[in-house]
């Protein structure tokens, strides 16, 4: 018997299609929200149903929690999935889904109040054994306040939206003389993205790794981890490339993080699907970790654990939000082989990351072996300004990591996107990277190598591109709409 | 169509759905290519490549480039950091925008003085569209 009857999924993109599809597998009915802006995406044709929820805005619509509570009342759905993002991590919209008898697919309200707050979060691990880095919430939160806090823990610093996650609004001060300006637009960007400008001041461990781990909870008290996903491949503290197993992590390092990992989600009283974040400093035997933060939902690069451990977690944490115990234990739970996740953002890495927004006039996923790719749109679809600019996510896996890198390559040079810029040309360079081959790699890679990178992505188009250019604009739009190319794939 | 390239000869088939083989010399493969604006993109060998064409729209981008006194695409205004008639230097924080969760900063492109703010904090505000007016040092005094 299916575990509910039907399934809002209050997101967009591609986790709401990735939703969609488990439910559809489950023989759940699933509910798509749309704004304004997303009427004909991907997520609301797949759907069972679908409502309308507000503007393009995302205050008006994907953040909007009544819009989001009376859709599933008059879809007559009994669970709500969050997805990542948006209201995922919003205590208040978890207490409305329980008020109004709609099951929340995620932790309890007061699990994410004190996950979500840094200062509650961390003193939590550290009563619960893991290590923590050194960091301060001010009480008063002028810019004289977050300034003696900065001094007191100790150059160099992070200063981080409190009430943050996913790294949006993380600023690096290095010295006393960036600090007032960093303050303020760090504070800015807290206030756009989470409509709180409390900051949290954090001691910046120098060229560590971030290594996390994927915990699972039910309501019986049973917890596994299903180990680790290496994130150190960030820019600004933006993640773009993932992988497991951590090529920094030994089998015994992995069993003490694991541990920990259990030990704070036990310790907060956790359930459904959640992420323990830890800094990595060093690799082997040896190395040190500290907590850095609990993200309590569904993680953007969750494949890579259900390629490699051979499970689906957005099934278990709808079974596990319905009262069923975590469907495996874990002595039975393993890792086989490699997987690496690239994140196909609308962006142009040449000049600053810049976003991009406009239509998608050509875009073709491949079809190769071992790759796996989640995404919310289809061809002639719009990026919209309105949201995060994440395409896809292409999940290359292999028996070892050369082949699942080798893949991930072959799979990118056969993904042409066109009509708006993104960052492949750069996840090309980065996979062929001596340090990211080596496995060498650290939270500040990226951003160290972004010069050097950056002049290999300006390149002359070749002979042949221009050939192709020519040819195109030479093409008599009847050729292009050719009904017959249509017919390509058949055999007659 | 044959392109003469140096000395290998590129040979472009059109395969219909933006889909195009390549032949040279050195061997095959498959390009994509689509049309977009007044631009040409073409996709080969997991590169991207912009072809400018010779109209309006790509003589407006590039011109962009130069001022960066506007939006680089739709964007929402969250703070102005000058007032007119106050003086700048090159690379001051003239506005903040903010697009797809990101800041944006507006830059002055060289030192002058602000003559008027055509933006509001809240404002979302489109491409190409000047956020600022601004006076180069000798230009405010001279008509020309």
């Amino acid at each position: 018997m299916a575990p509910f009857k039907r399934i809002l999924i209050a997101n967009r993109g591609e986790i709401a299609v990735r939703v969609i599809r488990a439910c559809r597998e489950m023989a759940i009915e699933s509910v798509a929200v749309y704004s304004d802006a997303d009427a004909k995406s991907l997520h609301v044709m797949l759907a069972d149903a679908a409502v309308h929820i507000g503007a393009a805005a995302p205050a008006a619509s994907y953040l909007s929690i009544d819009a989001i509570i009376q859709a599933a009342q008059s879809s007559g759905a009994d669970a709500i999935h969050p997805g990542y993002g948006f209201l995922s991590e919003n205590q208040d919209f978890a207490a409305a889904c329980a008020a109004n008898s709609i099951t929340f697919i995620g932790p309890p309200a007061d699990v994410i109040a004190t996950m979500g707050s840094k200062v509650a979060a961390r003193e939590l691990a550290r009563k619960a054994g893991a290590p923590v880095v050194p960091g301060e919430t001010p009480r008063e939160q002028t810019d004289a306040a977050i300034a003696d806090a900065a001094r007191h823990v100790g150059f160099p610093v992070l200063l981080k939206p409190s009430e943050g996650g996913g790294g949006i609004g993380m600023k690096a001060v290095r010295n006393d003389s960036e600090l007032l300006s960093a303050i303020g637009q760090a504070r800015r960007e807290a206030l756009v993205a989470f409509g709180d400008g409390t900051l949290y001041i954090e001691r910046l461990i120098d060229s560590p790794r971030h290594v996390e781990f994927q915990i699972l909870a039910d309501a019986h008290g049973h917890i596994v981890h299903l180990f680790e996903r290496e994130c150190s491949i960030q820019r600004r503290h933006q993640k773009v490339i993932e992988e497991t197993p951590s090529t920094a992590v030994t089998p015994a390092l992995r069993r003490r993080m694991g541990d920990a990992a259990v030990a704070v989600a036990r310790a907060a009283g956790y359930r459904n699907a959640g992420t323990i974040e830890f800094l990595l400093e060093g690799r082997g035997d040896q190395a040190s970790f500290y907590f850095l933060e609990m993200n309590t939902r569904l993680q953007v690069e969750h494949p890579i654990t259900e390629q490699v451990v051979g499970v689906d977690l957005v099934a278990a944490q709808i079974r596990v939000a319905a009262g069923e115990p975590v469907p495996w234990i874990q002595s039975e739970l393993s890792q086989r082989g490699h997987a690496i996740e690239l994140r196909i953002y609308a962006e142009d890495p040449a000049r600053g990351y810049l976003p991009q927004a406009g239509l998608l006039a050509l875009y073709r996923e491949p079809r190769l072996p071992g790759i796996r790719i989640d995404s919310g749109f289809v061809e002639g679809d719009e990026v919209s300004v309105h949201y995060d600019p994440l395409i896809a996510k292409l999940i290359a896996s292999g028996e070892t990591r050369e082949a699942a890198r080798h893949r991930a390559i072959a799979a990118l040079e056969s993904f042409p996107i066109l009509g708006i810029r993104t960052n492949v040309g750069l996840l090309l360079e980065l996979l062929q990277h001596p340090r990211f081959v080596s496995g060498a790699i650290d939270t500040r890679f990226l951003d160290a190598e972004a010069e050097a990178l950056r002049a290999r992505l300006i390149t002359e188009p070749p002979p042949e591109a221009l050939a192709v250019a020519a040819a195109v604009s030479d093409t008599p739009s009847s050729i292009a709409n050719d009904p017959w190319s249509a017919l390509r794939d058949l055999r007659l | 169509m044959v392109g003469a390239a140096g000395p290998a000869a590129v040979k472009i088939t059109p395969l219909g759905d933006g889909r195009y083989e390549v032949a040279t010399d050195a061997g095959r493969t498959i390009a994509y290519g689509a049309r977009r604006g007044g631009q040409t993109w073409v996709f080969l060998r997991g590169r991207v490549y912009v072809v400018e064409g010779n109209d309006n729209q790509s003589r407006r981008a590039r011109h962009h480039d130069e001022t960066a006194m506007s939006a680089p695409m739709p964007a929402t205004v969250v703070a102005i950091n000058v007032t007119p008639g106050q003086a700048v230097k090159a690379g001051d924080v003239l506005v903040v925008l903010e697009a797809m969760k990101m800041e944006l900063a507006v830059t002055a492109p060289q030192d002058g003085r602000i003559r008027d703010i055509t933006c509001r904090v809240g404002e979302l505000v489109q491409p190409d569209v000047p956020l600022v007016a601004f006076d180069e040092p000798e230009s405010s005094n001279e008509s020309r």
